[in-house]
């Protein structure tokens, strides 16, 4: 089969429809931005849950020089209120490295703290999260400990806020997806009409189904890979817009908000191949419907 | 070369189409299809090229069945198929060594090979020195043979014409059907379906004639007018 030939026939059809192209190429885009936005939050909120991994609700953050004893008392008190559902000591090596990982964000801060200025910590869960204040204030003043952190109710309704917004904007670019899909196969079962002359001569002539069906299936394809290119573009954007904005104004809530650039490669690499897919299943559609012999 | 045996064909509503043909052609032949119009000429020509299938009767074509060829053979089986019409059906927007270049093009011919044996059949046709014209740059007559051109270009065994001078007057009709006996006498069969009297009579070839879908007469060297 040759190449040359599907690459001129299917730009031909790109260029005759060109505007219908666009706008399948632009909601392919729009859909593909917000499902590449979404993935990204959610990439990001999975790694600032980590540190709550096995649902933390108190950090009890412990003096350098405490000693033996006072150590003892901490952990005999967690083990004996019945509120704690369960708590673990982080060591100093630990701490420091977590502490690095969840400040990546802040790499000014991370490097002006050395190792030894990093306080060890119990990890506390509880029964209820919302006893965090009241279990805190227990702690608080004990000897050996400095500081109780029990602020995490914010980051509970930061995390049900961003799973909110993150089903909403899914279900938004899902339904777009679908309008996407449905323009493409429009777009192509416009191109079969206005190719109708040359698609009878080549069933006339002996072409198979194949050739006639490529140069089509191909176009839908184009559309989607063109579509889900843009839509990479954004989600770059808005992947460096988000750091900048985490670096920038400080919002500490969100420290632990880190994107990768592996979480930011998944997320293209997704979006790409759902970009192709739209197009597949558009052009298929029209395709299977509209050149049957 | 293609058997019609008791072959019946009736569209949906209640249309008539043909019924009980039976007839062969053999290798090389000429033959013509009279009929009033609407006697059944051109569901036979289809039935022939495989675009509709019969409802009962069988077809042998190129020594294929056509009635229990898989769709998927098709597109290979009309490859030893020319066919041309009434209303020429080029592309407008190709250029003449476009139009019959795509015939090859579309069945994966390599360019070599199409640039090799366009202008040959074109000059076959009486063509060369206009192949970068467009259709609606050429006369009635030059535009059909460029179809005859596209039809002939892969050397087929048969070539169908469903009344191919029927928009020629009787001038340009004859240049078409010297074309036509030349194609045939290159071994190919021609089965012409066609209502012009001038052009049946003095060519004195076989005559199939239709009538309301039967078979009326099949008769060697026939004339036009017997039996109407
Ligand atoms: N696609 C079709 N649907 C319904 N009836 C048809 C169709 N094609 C042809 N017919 C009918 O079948 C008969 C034969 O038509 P046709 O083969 O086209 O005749 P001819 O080519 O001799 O003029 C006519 O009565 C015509 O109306
Ligand atoms: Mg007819």
């Amino acid at each position: 089969m040759s190449v040359g030939y599907f690459v001129k026939e299917t730009s031909i059809n790109l260029w005759r429809n060109r505007l219908m192209s666009l706008a399948a190429i632009f909601t392919v885009a729009i859909s593909l931005s917000l499902v590449g936005s979404a993935l990204l939050i959610k990439q990001g909120v999975a790694t600032a849950t980590s540190e709550w991994q096995g649902n933390v609700q108190l950090l009890v953050f412990l003096q350098p020089n405490i000693s033996k004893p006072e150590l003892k008392a901490v952990e005999a008190e967690l083990h004996s209120l019945s509120t704690v559902k369960g708590y673990s000591y982080v060591p100093r090596a630990q701490a420091y490295s977590d502490f690095r990982r969840l400040l990546a964000n802040q790499p000014d801060l991370v490097n002006a703290v050395p190792e030894s200025a990093v306080p060890t910590f119990f990890r506390v869960s509880l029964v209820n999260p919302a006893e965090a204040p009241a279990v805190g204030a227990i702690f608080k003043g004990q000897p050996g400990v400095d500081t109780v952190n029990d602020n995490f109710s914010a980051i509970h309704t930061i995390l049900t806020i961003s799973n909110v917004s993150q089903t909403v904007i899914l279900g938004i670019a899902l339904v777009l997806l679908v309008s996407a899909a449905i323009l493409i196969l429009n777009v192509i079962r416009v191109a079969i009409f206005s190719r109708r002359r040359e698609v009878s001569v080549m069933r006339l002539v002996g072409a198979t189904n194949v050739f006639i069906q490529v140069p089509f299936m191909l176009e839908g394809l184009i559309q989607g890979l063109l579509g889900s290119l843009i839509a990479a573009g954004v989600v770059v954007a808005v992947k460096e817009l988000i750091s900048y904005s985490i670096q920038h104004f400080s919002i500490h809530l969100l420290d632990g908000f880190v994107l990768t650039s592996h979480d930011l490669f998944f997320t293209l690499v997704v979006i790409v191949l759902i970009g192709m897919l739209v197009g597949t299943v558009g052009s298929t559609v029209a395709v299977r419907r509209f050149l049957s012999a | 070369m293609i058997r019609f045996e008791e072959v019946s064909k009736s569209y949906s509503r209640g249309s008539s189409g043909v019924s009980d043909i039976s007839f062969e052609i053999g290798r090389g032949e000429f033959v013509f299809l009279i009929g009033t119009s609407g006697s059944g000429k051109t569901t036979l020509m289809k039935l022939m090229n495989r675009e509709i299938k019969p409802d009962t009767g069988s077809i042998w074509v190129a020594g294929k069945n056509l009635v229990t060829m898989p769709s998927w053979k098709v597109p290979y089986f009309r490859r030893n198929i020319g066919v041309i019409f009434q209303d020429f059906r080029l592309l407008p927007n190709k250029s003449v060594f476009q139009n019959v270049a795509f015939a090859l093009e579309v069945i994966g011919k390599p360019r070599k090979y199409i640039h090799q044996q366009v202008p040959q059949i074109l000059k076959l046709v009486g063509l060369d020195g206009k192949s970068e014209r467009y259709p609606d740059q050429l006369s009635g007559g030059e535009q059909q043979r460029v179809a005859i051109a596209r039809a002939f270009v892969n050397r087929p065994l048969i070539l169908l014409a469903d009344e191919p001078t029927g928009n020629l007057d009787p001038d340009t009709s004859w240049g078409v059907m010297n074309l036509l006996e030349r194609i045939n006498r290159t071994g190919t069969a021609v089965v012409m379906a066609t209502h012009d009297a001038g052009i049946v009579d003095s060519m004195r070839r076989r005559v199939i004639e239709i009538d309301r879908g039967m078979l009326h007469r099949d008769q060697t060297r026939g004339v036009y007018g017997i039996g109407v």
